[in-house]
């Protein structure tokens, strides 16, 4: 059982323990498409409806499950939202369906989605699966919009499609690239690790 | 020559690491020594080569005959945690010190992005049976081929001296980066 | 109840919700998404084959769709050739679309990219690249003009025009294009796919 309050449920998500920069979770969604904002933005969003539900749903029936059958029945759940996320995208919004291409299917070896269910939502109850996927979700977002803006800031200038740089800069082509994703993430990771040693120095 | 056009580019040209961002937790966490990066190359390639078989055939003779193409997500999933659980006791039977050396990442495999996106991938671009078991071998030779060279480098990174904040996951990533800038090198190969 | 019936319960309870779940979103869903692929593939035609109000699918192979543009009145006035082979980096989907006789190129629409953006990318624009390809003479073969030329007048009548830095996304547009007219050639002979003798336009 959790001992923190609800507050700090939430907000652990965001940077103590931010799946993405701390737990290194959910990597390849992370790399793949924060080329763009918008699609970042859309992954974070896809995947934040998957875990939020997941999380209510598991947290629901964990009492139901028998312990040997609970990684099996957390991918049946998970996936099928995933299914479900997959369907609506393409159904109302196939540009970014299209844009995202296998990467939608693939949050469902997201290790963030399965391991908050093992972890957490499995343990927990409803509120707390709930606030704690919510964080959790917050965090992966903010991470994804860090790395696509300045990937796509760099990258191409623009930011969602506008021009935010003038005409004197010359786009940085390799950062919407594989490399510039791997540079990108590799040096934020260094910056997370390098501000949490200074402000538990200070502490 | 299809196929041999598709082998080459899942190993060089659209490697699953450096290209598609597929199966980077193994990728930093079994990197650290040649040996294990070796092992567990070698245990996805297995698994994908299967995965690509049974995947292949559940898509074009159960689901897509039947119109079932929302199910494909969780029977891709399923196939795949159940094919890892096989592959897992069968490698503790066969050699103990392997599954020793492998630890948590086997059943890490299961949510391994590779193998999933390798079923994804194969079915997505309506690949003939023989165009998904030469995909599946050459997606997992690309992937054993990248952990094996950033193992090779990060041992001798072990020596060199890294800013504290970016040891580890840090380094790694901008050394993959780098890896990545190489491997663009062999676009265009495949004309 | 022992844990053995327990197990197998939850799991199919589990699995039976889950799949009457998703076979209902599935439904529901089904028209839309084909609708969106429909609504993509007619806009293209459209584009490529001016004046065309509705369009039929042709003929269809791997790799290769051919559709006819038709105008208000319901006769033929063009083909759209959905095509697609590898780029640079990764597939590339395009429309061409001809006259009636498969002799003359109306205009180019690529569908599907995943080109450098900046260079490669470049491909998708009409004022870089595609203007380059309205109305030549593709009986034969087209080639390709490097280094680039700055008006489509310079071109040659079966020439097509390279994009400075993007030579390879260019030439792999051109090999696309060649090879599936060269397809759609084999299939008229073969007898497989006809078009009339009259050349509409």
């Amino acid at each position: 059982m959790s001992t923190r309050s609800i507050g700090q449920e939430f907000t652990k998500g965001l940077w103590d323990e931010n799946p993405v920069f701390r737990q290194l979770l959910g990597l390849c969604p992370t790399l793949a498409v924060t080329g763009w904002v918008i699609n970042g933005l859309a992954m974070a969003l896809a995947t934040t409806f998957v875990l939020i539900f997941s999380s209510l749903v598991i947290s629901s029936i964990k009492k139901l499950i028998p312990a040997q059958v609970r990684i099996a029945t957390f991918i049946v759940v998970i996936a099928s939202f995933v299914t479900i996320a997959d369907l609506f995208l393409k159904a109302f919004f196939y540009p970014i369906s299209e844009a995202l291409g296998p990467y939608v299917p693939l949050i469902v070896v997201n290790c963030i989605i399965l391991g908050r269910q093992e972890a957490f939502s499995s343990k927990n109850s409803v509120g707390r699966s709930f606030i704690d996927a919510l964080g959790m979700s917050s965090g992966f977002i903010l991470a994804l919009l860090i790395l696509s803006s300045i990937r796509e800031i760099l990258g191409a200038g623009t930011f969602l499609g506008h021009q935010v740089m003038g005409p004197w800069f010359e786009p940085w082509i390799i950062m919407i690239l594989p490399p510039g994703a791997f540079l990108a993430l590799g040096i934020l990771l260094g910056l997370a690790l390098h501000i949490e040693s200074k402000t538990k120095s200070r502490k | 020559m299809e196929l041999v056009a598709i082998f080459v580019s899942a190993i060089l040209v659209n490697n699953f690491v450096l290209y598609y961002f597929l199966g980077i937790c193994p990728f930093l966490g079994v990197s650290k020594k040649i040996d294990s990066a070796l092992s567990m190359g070698l245990a996805v390639t297995f698994v994908m080569t299967i995965t690509s078989v049974v995947s292949w055939a559940i898509n074009n003779w159960i689901l897509i005959p039947h119109d079932l193409d929302y199910l494909k997500i969780v029977s891709f999933i399923l196939v795949i945690a159940s094919l890892v659980q096989l592959v897992e006791m069968f490698i503790r039977k066969i050699s103990p010190p392997l599954y020793q050396a492998l630890g948590i990442y086997l059943p890490l495999i299961t949510t391994n992005c590779a193998i999933m996106g390798l079923a994804l991938l194969a079915a997505l671009r309506e690949y003939e049976f023989a165009e998904a078991v030469v995909f599946g071998v050459g997606s997992g030779l690309g992937f054993t081929l990248a952990i094996i060279l950033m193992a090779a480098i990060r041992e001798q990174l072990d020596l060199a001296d890294v800013p504290e904040p970016l040891k580890g996951a840090g380094i790694a990533l901008i050394v993959a980066g780098i890896m990545a800038l190489g491997f663009m090198a062999f676009i265009g190969m495949i004309r | 109840m022992n844990l053995y019936s327990r197990m197998v319960i939850v799991l199919t309870s589990v699995g039976l919700l889950s799949g009457s779940f998703l076979a209902t979103v599935g439904m529901l869903t089904k028209e839309r998404i084909a609708l969106n692929i429909q609504q993509e593939i007619e806009e293209a035609i459209a584009h490529v084959i001016p004046g065309t109000v509705s369009s039929e699918k042709l003929y269809e192979e791997k790799g290769l769709t051919i559709y006819g543009g038709k105008d208000k009145d319901g006769s033929l006035v063009g083909f759209g050739i959905l095509a697609s082979g590898v780029g640079f980096q990764d597939k590339i989907a395009l429309m061409l679309g001809t006259n009636t006789s498969l002799t003359r190129t109306k205009k180019l629409k690529i569908i599907e990219q995943k080109e450098t953006p900046g260079l490669g990318a470049k491909i998708e624009d009409d004022d870089a690249f595609l203007i380059f390809w309205e109305n030549k003479d593709c009986s034969d073969s087209l080639s390709l003009r490097k280094p680039a030329a700055n008006t489509p007048e310079e071109l040659a009548p079966m020439e097509i025009n390279t994009i400075t830095g993007a030579t390879i996304s260019s030439e792999s547009v051109l090999k696309i294009v060649n090879s599936s007219l060269e397809r759609v050639r084999e299939l008229i002979k073969e007898g497989t796919f006809q078009i009339g003798e009259q050349d509409v336009n």
